[in-house]
């Protein structure tokens, strides 16, 4: 970040030529999806003239709409609940002397970055089905429970790098005034963090949103979300109704980033 | 702050409200994603009462190793003939005797004593189909009932061709056209199957799933693949046939059957003597796409599917058609050696 200022990367020869084709890359395989989400045949690959069918019969399917409600249910509140355990544990990794086990505390914060899916997947398989067998209760409380955690590496991550950018001095001077640790927590680090939070809770509400392995192995009878609906379509027959979903849900991110850029943009005037 | 309680509160009644799932008039249906016609599922609703939820999954791995976990508030489960076995051994399975409900009468004999359920004392049947060889008659107008069109392609063939990337499909397929038994452990014919596929795999251009959109552009001209996939395509390219190979090619069924643990048991019942009405059988068959195994079905199914050859097998290739069992653990082992160097 802090490297020296004379040097401006984008004046380096080539930059724009290597910035356009990383975009490019980055882009362009959405752009068939979304085209192809307007067709007019059942094909996702043949173009058969333009027409809105498959957005009202994904907007008309039950299955697709209990699937989308479920998914934001989950996400938000396994968002909510990673990003307050984030935040807790960034405040517990930085604010404090260093101790003896603290790169190991690291690891086992981001240890569902390391463990591939399908091991936690499987993992969470028994250990619920014990559970499950054992109350009865076959709620949606697992898959938020999963999702929260592993969400909150993803939480953690940017709330902890701008907390180690924080300057110190504002809440040693709080400090010194005599506010209480929670007041000085309130006033001072929390409104300086909350675009880190917000990165955060972002970033958690996504991969969330996202996920298709642990949610597969956790979910119970009627919790198929949105990413486990069309996984089982594509094995079987896929039409643009996939695209439709997918380009809907394309929109709702990118409103959703937008408004948080906006929202921290003015934050920061 | 105040708003994000209420948010959190919410939440929290939502998840204690989706918890009560068992109560009377309810069913699980746990099945293929894509695989249940919604239409069936209102007309069980209206006829008796019984709200169904149906979850999907995208293999029978998945299902088994959710099922087996236990605690999983399924009712019925759909797995494939090759995978009942399994479910019946390792005791997940209720032997709820459908061959005593009323609407047995309509199963197709055909199907009534099959390897994986004799008599049929656990499942029912739902849909069947076969793997066979898609071919664009357009670029190749010679035989397509063999399996030499994947495995010894002719020259108009090579490098348009595509295979299903599964292994017990393409195994049991190879196997039968080097002219051996499904499930062999005969290393000798397992030398020849695997000296076969990777000398046939390099006229080869993919190992995918999708066909229907690459056959209708004109990328693919043959695939081993499914019938159903087949009988689609030909709507998108008028010049795709199905060959059904005269070495032999599998057949596979989808079942229906009842869970021991399920918590909705003379629902489940109801549910399985209901989709052995003929007129049931055909709302499944109208919706996937594939042959259900009910009598007098075809009074009431899609005209277009009645005549297909790639839905009803004609009669001189039926004989070839071979349910694939399931493979002992150490033959599976060796499959997934030959298929895991084929995959390279």
């Amino acid at each position: 970040m802090a490297s020296s200022r004379p040097f401006a990367i984008r004046r380096v020869p080539g930059f724009t030529t290597i910035a356009i084709i990383c975009f490019a890359l980055l882009y362009m395989p959405l752009a068939p999806l979304v085209v192809y989400s307007f067709n007019a045949g059942t094909s996702i690959a043949l173009w058969e003239g333009f027409s809105s069918r498959w957005y009202e019969a994904a907007w008309q399917n039950d299955l697709v709409q209990e699937a989308t409600i479920r998914s934001f249910v989950i996400a938000t509140l396994a968002s909510l609940f990673s990003t307050i355990l984030a935040t807790m544990a960034a405040l517990g990794t930085t604010r404090t002397q260093p101790f003896p086990g603290q790169t190991a505390i690291y690891a086992m914060i981001n240890q569902p970055l390391m463990v591939p899916e399908v091991v936690t997947a499987v993992a969470l398989l028994i250990f619920f089905a014990i559970i499950k067998t054992a109350t009865d209760y076959y709620g949606l409380a697992y898959l938020v429970g999963a999702h929260t955690a592993f969400c909150i590496p993803f939480a953690y991550l940017p709330i902890r790098a701008r907390l180690e950018g924080m300057d110190l001095t504002l809440e040693t001077a709080a400090a010194d005034l005599y506010a209480t640790p929670w007041n000085t927590f309130r006033r001072i680090t929390l409104p300086l963090l909350l675009p880190g939070v917000l990165a955060g809770a972002m970033l958690a509400f996504v991969i969330s949103l996202d996920d298709v392995i642990i949610t597969e192995f956790v979910k119970a009878a009627g919790q198929d979300t949105l990413p486990t609906y069309m996984l089982g379509q594509l094995r079987r027959q896929m039409t643009p109704e996939v695209n439709a979903i997918s380009t809907a849900l394309l929109a709702i991110s990118v409103v959703l980033v937008t408004i948080v850029f906006l929202l921290s943009r003015n934050r920061a005037k | 702050m105040n708003h994000k309680l209420i948010g959190t509160f919410a939440g929290i009644a939502m998840i204690g409200t989706a918890g009560a799932a068992t109560a009377a008039g309810e069913l699980n249906l746990y099945n293929w994603g894509n695989y249940t016609n919604p239409e069936l599922l209102e007309k069980f609703e209206q006829q008796h009462g019984i709200k169904v939820t149906v979850t999907g999954y995208d293999s029978n791995d998945t299902a088994l190793a959710k099922v087996k976990a236990g605690g999983h508030g399924f009712d019925i489960v759909v797995p494939s003939s090759s995978y009942v076995p399994i479910w019946v051994n390792e005791g997940l399975l209720l032997e709820s005797r459908p061959d005593q409900m009323e609407n047995f009468k309509h199963m197709d004999e055909q199907w009534v004593n099959v390897d994986w359920d004799p008599g049929r004392h656990y499942t029912v049947p739902w849909q069947w189909g076969s793997v066979g060889m898609m071919v664009d008659t357009s670029v190749y107008s010679g035989d397509i009932n063999t399996s030499a069109i994947v495995f010894d392609p002719p020259q108009e063939l090579i490098g348009k061709i595509n295979v299903a990337p599964e292994m017990g499909d393409v195994m049991s397929t190879a196997i039968m056209y080097v002219g051996g038994e499904p499930c062999t452990s005969d290393k000798a014919v397992l030398k020849k199957v695997r000296d076969k596929l990777m000398e046939a795999k390099s006229n080869w251009k993919s190992m995918d799933y999708g066909v229907i959109e690459r056959f209708a552009g004109r990328d693919l001209a043959a695939s081993l693949y499914w019938n159903g996939a087949a009988f689609r395509t030909r709507e998108k390219n008028a010049d795709v046939r199905y060959g059904y190979p005269k070495e032999g090619y599998p057949l596979w069924m989808d079942s229906a059957t009842i869970l021991k643990d399920a918590k909705n048991v003379d629902n489940a019942k109801i549910f399985l003597n209901f989709i052995m009405e003929p007129e049931n059988a055909a709302l499944i068959s109208a919706f996937a796409r594939y042959a259900n195994g009910i009598k007098g079905s075809e009074a009431y199914m899609p005209k277009d599917m009645l005549d297909a050859p790639e839905v009803v097998i004609p009669q001189e290739f039926l004989a070839a058609g071979r349910f694939t069992p399931t493979c002992p653990p150490e033959v599976q082992k060796m499959y997934t050696a030959i298929w895991t160097e084929l995959q390279k």
